[in-house]
């Protein structure tokens, strides 16, 4: 562990270099792309916005939640299902050069790091406005969202590495985070979650993350100390996982691409 | 001193009767007990040693091994027992200009590609401008790579990659890059090479090439070392054995 930690440090170099062409490739070199890219979760905001204004319309800011909520759910979503190729979408740097290849996995969750934090930027000032304020507690975001790359760079590991040996990876997952979008509080709140299911609701990691982000970007309170042990332990759990199965599995990417 | 020890390297290949790549073809695969492949051993019991500032030519059949060996050495395979040590810093060019981006500039790729290669960004912009005019692209350095020509690209690679000052060299088939003009400037970029001591591994089935440039030459067939030793005589065993199949 401590090895693969100080080779990527001597990487360190390539790994900015492989996150910022994947930002270039994504964005096609142009200061507009990424607005263009910012359209995608503006809309579904307003879309959602609008259907769901009267069911729900005793929850004070619902506008601010929902977007709180989908930003969050944008990191994991797209971290995973983009890192997802990072090995297979990257076959000559696999089979024609050596580079410990966690870089990989790792530039891009990066590349959607600095995505996700450019929606954030985004958001401040639409927060300022619906809000009238902004709370003290948002200082406490890049600490939740550290946590949070951490646990989808865990992920990514895992996924990267299985779909080189399952090429039907992306379909599952693609079905599994639809599922996962509506078990965690981003189109509605908490509170209609029976007491019963509560305690198993509340193992999804999202629905922490997203219960944070709330707590320091809406309400304005110190997230509690059960949601940051739990999240910490997830990512902590993810990342562990995610290096062994890597660590075995990538033996034999070479040949299996 | 070795540059290159190879000690007792063999490698297996599995070969499934029946591929399988989705978690649905696994299920049925598990349910039927269709888990058979058959094991095809692309390497047994290579064992050899590089000097420093030796230059080792690898030569053989198709699927004799070659490659499976280089890339053995380049680490992006690992052996199924056996170990390889390599000391110094190595570069190993199985393709050249591995990780082009044709969105990028010429600038970026040269950049991108020396970082891949283990450079970092000081010695790139020292570097920088010996790259491009070694590979004659100095008006082209702002041009996305992907109108470029491919001669042009590999070019950009080579000097790229001649560029990191690597102790030890690996090579597939690299050396035939570009028109005349540019081989014979490859050629004697590699002749200094030699000159400053650094240790080179050829696999090559241009026999000219490799007389010109290695020593010693080891033959392989079907993952055994046939013979190894000075250079000329290996290849006239190796055209011995075609003629004798």
């Amino acid at each position: 562990m401590v090895t693969i930690v100080s080779k990527m440090w001597q990487y360190r170099e390539l790994i900015w270099n492989l996150t910022a062409t994947d930002l270039k490739n994504r964005y096609q070199n142009t200061a507009l792309g990424f607005f263009w890219s910012l359209l995608s979760p503006l809309l579904l905001a307003l879309v959602l916005y609008f259907i769901f204004r009267h069911l729900w319309g005793h929850e004070q800011d619902f506008a601010i939640n929902l977007m709180v909520g989908i930003m969050a759910w944008r990191f994991f979503a797209n971290g995973t299902s983009l890192s997802l190729r990072a090995i297979v979408g990257n076959s000559s740097l696999v089979t024609r050069v050596y580079i410990p290849r966690q870089i990989l996995v790792l530039s891009n969750v990066l590349a959607n790091l600095i995505s996700s934090l450019l929606e954030f930027v985004v958001l401040l000032p639409i927060l300022l406005i619906l809000l009238g304020y902004l709370p003290v507690t948002v200082l406490l975001y890049p600490l939740i969202h550290a946590i949070y790359f951490w646990f989808i760079y865990g992920a990514g590991l895992i996924m990267s590495s299985l779909f080189v040996y399952f090429r039907d990876l992306n379909q599952i997952w693609q079905v599994v985070t639809q599922v996962l979008f509506f078990c965690s509080p981003i189109i509605y709140p908490l509170s209609i979650i029976p007491d019963y299911l509560m305690a198993y609701y509340r193992l999804n990691p999202v629905t922490q993350f997203i219960i944070m982000y709330r707590d320091v970007m809406i309400a304005g309170k110190l997230p509690s100390l059960f949601s940051i042990v739990l999240t910490i332990g997830f990512s902590i759990v993810a990342y562990l996982v995610g290096s062994l199965v890597f660590s075995k599995l990538q033996r034999r990417f070479a040949e299996e691409m | 001193m070795s540059a290159i020890i190879v000690d007792n390297i063999s490698k297996k290949f599995r070969i499934p009767h029946e591929k399988k790549t989705t978690v649905f073809q696994n299920i049925v695969g598990l349910i039927k007990r269709q888990f058979s492949y058959e094991e095809f051993w692309a390497l047994k019991d290579i064992s050899f040693e590089v000097n420093k500032g030796e230059a080792l030519g690898i030569i053989g059949r198709n699927g004799s091994g070659k490659s499976t060996l280089l890339k053995i050495m380049a680490k992006v395979l690992y052996p199924d027992s056996g170990s390889v040590t390599m000391n110094g810093k190595v570069a190993s060019f199985l393709q050249l200009g591995v990780g082009f981006q044709p969105e990028l500039t010429a600038r970026e790729n040269v950049y991108l590609y020396s970082s891949i290669l283990g450079l970092g960004r000081k010695q790139v912009d020292k570097a920088y401008d010996d790259i491009l005019d070694f590979a004659e692209l100095k008006k082209f350095e702002n041009m996305k790579l992907k109108s470029f020509s491919s001669g042009m690209s590999v070019r950009l690679a080579f000097s790229t990659a001649i560029y990191t000052f690597p102790n030890t060299l690996l090579l597939d088939e690299v050396l035939a890059v570009g028109d005349e003009a540019f081989q014979k400037k490859c050629r004697d970029r590699m002749d200094r090479f030699k000159a400053e001591g650094k240790t080179i591994v050829l696999v090559s089935h241009n026999l000219i090439a490799v007389k010109e440039m290695c020593q010693r030459t080891m033959l392989l067939n079907e993952g055994r070392i046939v013979t190894m030793g000075d250079t000329e005589k290996v290849i006239d065993d190796y055209l011995a054995m075609l003629k004798g199949k």
